[in-house]
């Protein structure tokens, strides 16, 4: 996005082509924190630094005269629900969990309740018709906002975004006091949703009522063929008058101008641009443009917005599947919540990017953001990385799944909703899909059919370029024939299902046993797996190598998440127990292939074996005590390790499994061999033995047609001595959003990490950064994430900084008693 | 390479509704349940049947779930919906529906 010139005079400039638009001027380094930039003329400006915040319900609190000087100095985003429970006292409160948190384990034992946000802010001089717009990237859940104490509206959805106009009631001239409510009351989601403005807000000044619309402008590529691509842009323009121009401009990487169109701006403009040799994008080679939509009136520019453009045309169909220019591509996709993690519901742009890295690390190429819409920050980042996206609306429609849920809304703003979700994010080449909800209760009775002709056909309206789906648990339905007027193009009478009667492509969620029998009844169906179990992904991989009708599975989960806690549980129960059932202490589902912390689970390193990353991965079960069996949730994984450091086990046999994608393995204790096993595809790449254990090495060789292709070894290892700090690459940790995340291990004296280390750490923070995260992956309610103190889980923890905005060194200390501590130094932007 | 497109239609209009034949996997528990006939059946052959659904969180779902679609959950056993089945089968009007 860009921001416009802070004169006229640069405004002309541009308009002749002569300058570059200058961005608002940066703010020179200082004492932290920094202070925020001024405002002046431009779009998307930040505005997220510099809030007051109370945590508490309250009225009259948006009063321009209330004294705020005593509330909290927050910059956005912030979740309150990750912040510690005030006055908690343990046991039945720690650190963000409380055992009596009304949302129970749908929320991970975190609190909601009511927030108040309020910022002072000025404006610089304006011409005098200027126009002042807010943008919030979302706010969970309901939020009210106010300028100088006049109320803008009511927001309803916790993650659409939406704008107000702050025109009628700014002071151009003085302080404007802007107060936001926030309210996640009761039951009204069914994991951690976070409670705040947990999304980036931002301000856009321009200097007349005559405007490129919110998400005004539409690109779409349209041909791609004989070495050019042929692209089509709509631009929507408020308060149009007589005299306008328009120009969409495209640059390549260099800035070097390669397509450009001019003509007279309507209130609906439409231009086409022709790309000669254009630089496709695609998950492997995620290549932009920069579009520039220009409006001008003379030699003026009133408007102008600048967003990346990515060239691609995405085809699917029952027969070859989904192609990408062409290249049939299946999805490797993980279904996410939005939280990040230590952090909660904050979108953070860095953090949003590292989740998008570790993914694409572990050989992700699809995300579905699951079950609503993905904040503008973790879209940019697939749009950047190259990581194909599942836009999903809706986890409910007309009949709620808790109390408090949105179904209490979606009949008035089903609309707004839509809008918001499709307009804002139409423009991303990583979008493929728009879901229109997930596990829809009653959507298959008639009144269920109308509202998904309706949101289907809404989605179509505002964007046909990309498919319809849903993702759907259960069964589909009656058969039902759809009539002329209803059906897609080329499905009228033809026998469908009630679930997938309106959906150009089927999101299956568990339903890996109906998919053959599906296409033979329904060919020219196109399924992809929205939700799948962890253990179903060897055959998902057999299904998509030989299906072209299939595109692909969603592991539910990815990455693990605060909230639905333990469905992804393993527990150890009497044998005569039928099942497990997981809460309190359970705060974390448990569920995902990468954990809360960013590191890789059983599960995920399976998964590199069987999507190619890795040729074997060597996993010990935990030993089961004598009388008891392992329960496994569904969502779940055997409770095994990649470790050899058992040390209650000796002499006792212990359950070994090689995960490998060869035909045949070896395995050794202390160089001893213990046999081979040859693989048949009935054993789906498990070989497990039975291994007295002996501390020591274990080592795993796996072979195909005879030919060594892996080696893994395990070590037991020593007492625990010391810790090692890691801050991750990659970070800019620039300005007040920039982020840093330190891995801190525990180690033994050969500088083995201690697989299931735990000891409390102490950190201590210096320079121009503060800790904003601190914690592990442990599934259990076993303290703060934002203090200085944690114990770290299978011999790690996690340290997360954010930058006061000066330049400068930050040095970081982690000490644990009886051990030497560690140290990291980390150079802030 | 022309991109595809997915244009909107014209109206709603209700789709017509196919017979079928009823089974335990075809079918949602609310559907079912409803039925005063394949109740009849379903709670004679699956003891307790109504309580395995009662949790808070699956309610929602009854008119999402067949009984044979919870069977990966360990709600049902597949031999008890066997016999349910071939019950069903023997059904005028459902189970013998086409």
């Amino acid at each position: 996005m860009s921001a416009l010139g802070t004169s006229r005079r640069d405004a002309i400039a541009l308009a002749a082509g002569t300058a570059v638009l200058p961005l608002i001027a940066a703010t020179p380094a200082a004492a932290a924190p920094v202070a925020a930039p001024a405002i002046g003329l431009g779009r998307d400006q930040a505005f997220d630094l510099d809030w007051r915040f109370l945590r508490g319900a309250g009225s009259g609190l948006e009063a321009v005269g209330l004294d705020d000087a005593s509330w909290r100095k927050v910059d956005l985003p912030h979740d309150w629900s990750v912040e510690d429970v005030p006055d908690g006292k343990r046991p039945r409160q720690i650190g963000p969990f409380d055992r009596d948190a009304v949302a129970g384990t749908a929320t991970g034992y975190t609190q909601g309740g009511e927030g108040w946000y309020r910022k002072h802010f000025r404006l610089g001089a304006l011409p005098v018709e200027a126009r002042v717009a807010l943008d919030f990237d979302g706010i969970y859940d309901l939020s009210e906002v106010w300028l100088n104490g006049k109320p803008l509206g009511l927001h309803v959805n916790g993650y659409t975004p939406f704008t107000y106009d702050l025109t009628p009631h700014l002071l151009r001239d003085g302080d404007n006091v802007l107060a936001v409510r926030v309210r996640s009351l009761g039951r009204n989601s069914r994991w951690y949703a976070g409670s705040g403005i947990y999304r980036s807000v931002r301000i856009s000044v321009l200097p007349t009522a005559t405007r490129i619309a919110q998400w005004g402008v539409g690109s779409w590529t349209r041909r791609i063929a004989d070495g050019k691509a042929i692209i089509d842009i709509t631009v929507a323009v408020e308060n149009s008058t007589h005299g306008l121009t328009l120009t969409n401009r495209l640059r390549n990487a260099k800035g070097r101008v390669v397509a450009e169109a001019h003509g007279t701006a309507d209130a609906l403009a439409k231009q086409t641009l022709s790309v000669a040799a254009p630089h496709l994008w695609s998950p492997a080679a995620p290549t932009f443009y920069t579009l520039e939509t220009e409006l001008t009136r003379g030699a003026t520019v009133i408007d102008r917005m600048v967003q990346p453009l990515g060239i691609r045309i995405v085809t699917m169909d029952a027969k070859r599947g989904m192609t990408i220019n062409g290249d049939r591509i299946t999805l490797r996709g993980g279904c996410v919540h939005h939280d990040n993690g230590l952090l909660g519901a904050v979108a953070f742009p860095e953090a949003d990017e590292r989740r998008v890295r570790l993914l694409k690390a572990r050989g992700f190429n699809a995300i579905r953001s699951s079950h609503n819409p993905a904040s503008s920050s973790l879209r940019a980042a697939c749009d950047r990385l190259g990581m194909l996206l599942i836009e999903e609306s809706f986890d409910m429609w007309h009949v709620p799944k808790l109390k408090d849920d949105y179904s209490n809304y979606i009949r008035d703003d089903w609309q707004n909703a839509l809008r918001a979700m499709v307009l804002s994010a139409r423009n991303s080449p990583s979008v493929i899909m728009w879901s229109i909800g997930n596990e829809i209760p009653d959507r298959s009775t008639p009144e269920g059919l109308e509202w998904c002709w309706k949101f289907a056909n809404e989605v179509r309206r505002l964007d046909p370029t990309r498919p319809v789906t849903a993702a759907l648990n259960g069964v589909l339905g009656a058969p039902v024939i759809a009539s002329e007027k209803a059906a897609r193009p080329g499905f009228a009478g033809k026998v469908d299902e009630a679930s997938t009667v309106f959906l150009d492509v089927a999101g299956y969620n568990y339903r890996l046993e109906d998919i053959a029998a599906d296409h033979a009844a329904h060919p020219e169906r196109i399924i992809w797996g929205s939700e799948t179990f962890p253990t179903d992904a060897w055959d998902y991989q057999r299904m998509v190598e030989r299906a072209p009708y299939f595109l692909g599975e969603f592991v539910w989960t990815a990455m693990d998440y605060i909230g639905e806690a333990g469905v992804g549980a393993t527990a150890r129960i009497k044998g005569n127990v039928p099942f497990y059932l997981a809460n309190w202490p359970w705060v974390v589902a448990w569920c995902g292939d990468i954990d809360l912390i960013g590191q890789q689970k059983p599960q995920s390193l399976v998964r590199d074996v069987i999507w190619g990353l890795s040729p074997l991965a060597m996993l010990v079960q935990r030993p089961i005590p004598e009388g008891q069996k392992e329960f496994i949730a569904p969502w779940g994984w055997r409770d095994e390790l990649p470790s050899w450091t058992w040390p209650d086990a000796t002499g006792k046999p212990l359950a070994v499994r090689l995960y490998t994608a060869g035909d045949r393995v070896d395995l050794l204790v202390n160089g001893t061999s213990l046999g081979t096993k040859a693989l048949t595809p009935k054993d789906k790449g498990i070989a497990e033995f039975a291994v007295p254990y002996a501390p020591g090495m274990l080592e795993g060789v796996a072979y195909r047609g005879g030919k060594q292709i892996g080696r893994q070894r395990l070590e037991t290892v020593g007492a625990a001595a010391r810790l090692r700090l890691t801050p991750e690459p990659g970070a800019a940790r620039a300005g007040r959003h920039g982020l840093s995340y330190v891995g801190i291990e525990l180690l033994d004296a050969k500088g083995r990490v201690i697989p299931e280390g735990e000891v409390a750490v102490e950190l201590a923070v210096s320079g121009p950064a503060r800790l904003i995260g601190f914690g592990s992956a442990n599934p259990f309610a076993v303290g703060s994430l934002q203090s200085s103190a944690a114990k770290t889980f299978r011999g790690r923890a996690l340290a997360i900084l954010r930058a006061t905005g000066s330049a400068g060194t930050v040095r970081i200390e982690a000490r644990a008693a009886g051990l030497q501590g560690g140290t990291a130094m980390i150079r802030m932007a | 390479m022309d991109a595809p497109l997915y244009p909107p239609s014209a109206a709603y209009e209700a789709p017509v509704r196919v017979p079928y034949a009823v089974t335990t996997a075809n079918t949602s528990i609310k559907q079912l349940l409803a039925d005063p006939a394949t109740k009849a059946i379903l709670l004679q052959e699956i003891p307790g049947f109504e309580g395995r659904i009662g949790n808070e969180q699956l309610k929602p779902h009854l008119d999402n779930f067949s009984p044979r679609s919870l069977v990966q959950f360990g709600l049902f056993k597949a031999d008890a919906l066997d016999r349910v089945d071939a019950q069903l089968r023997a059904l005028p009007g459902k189970g013998d529906a086409k």
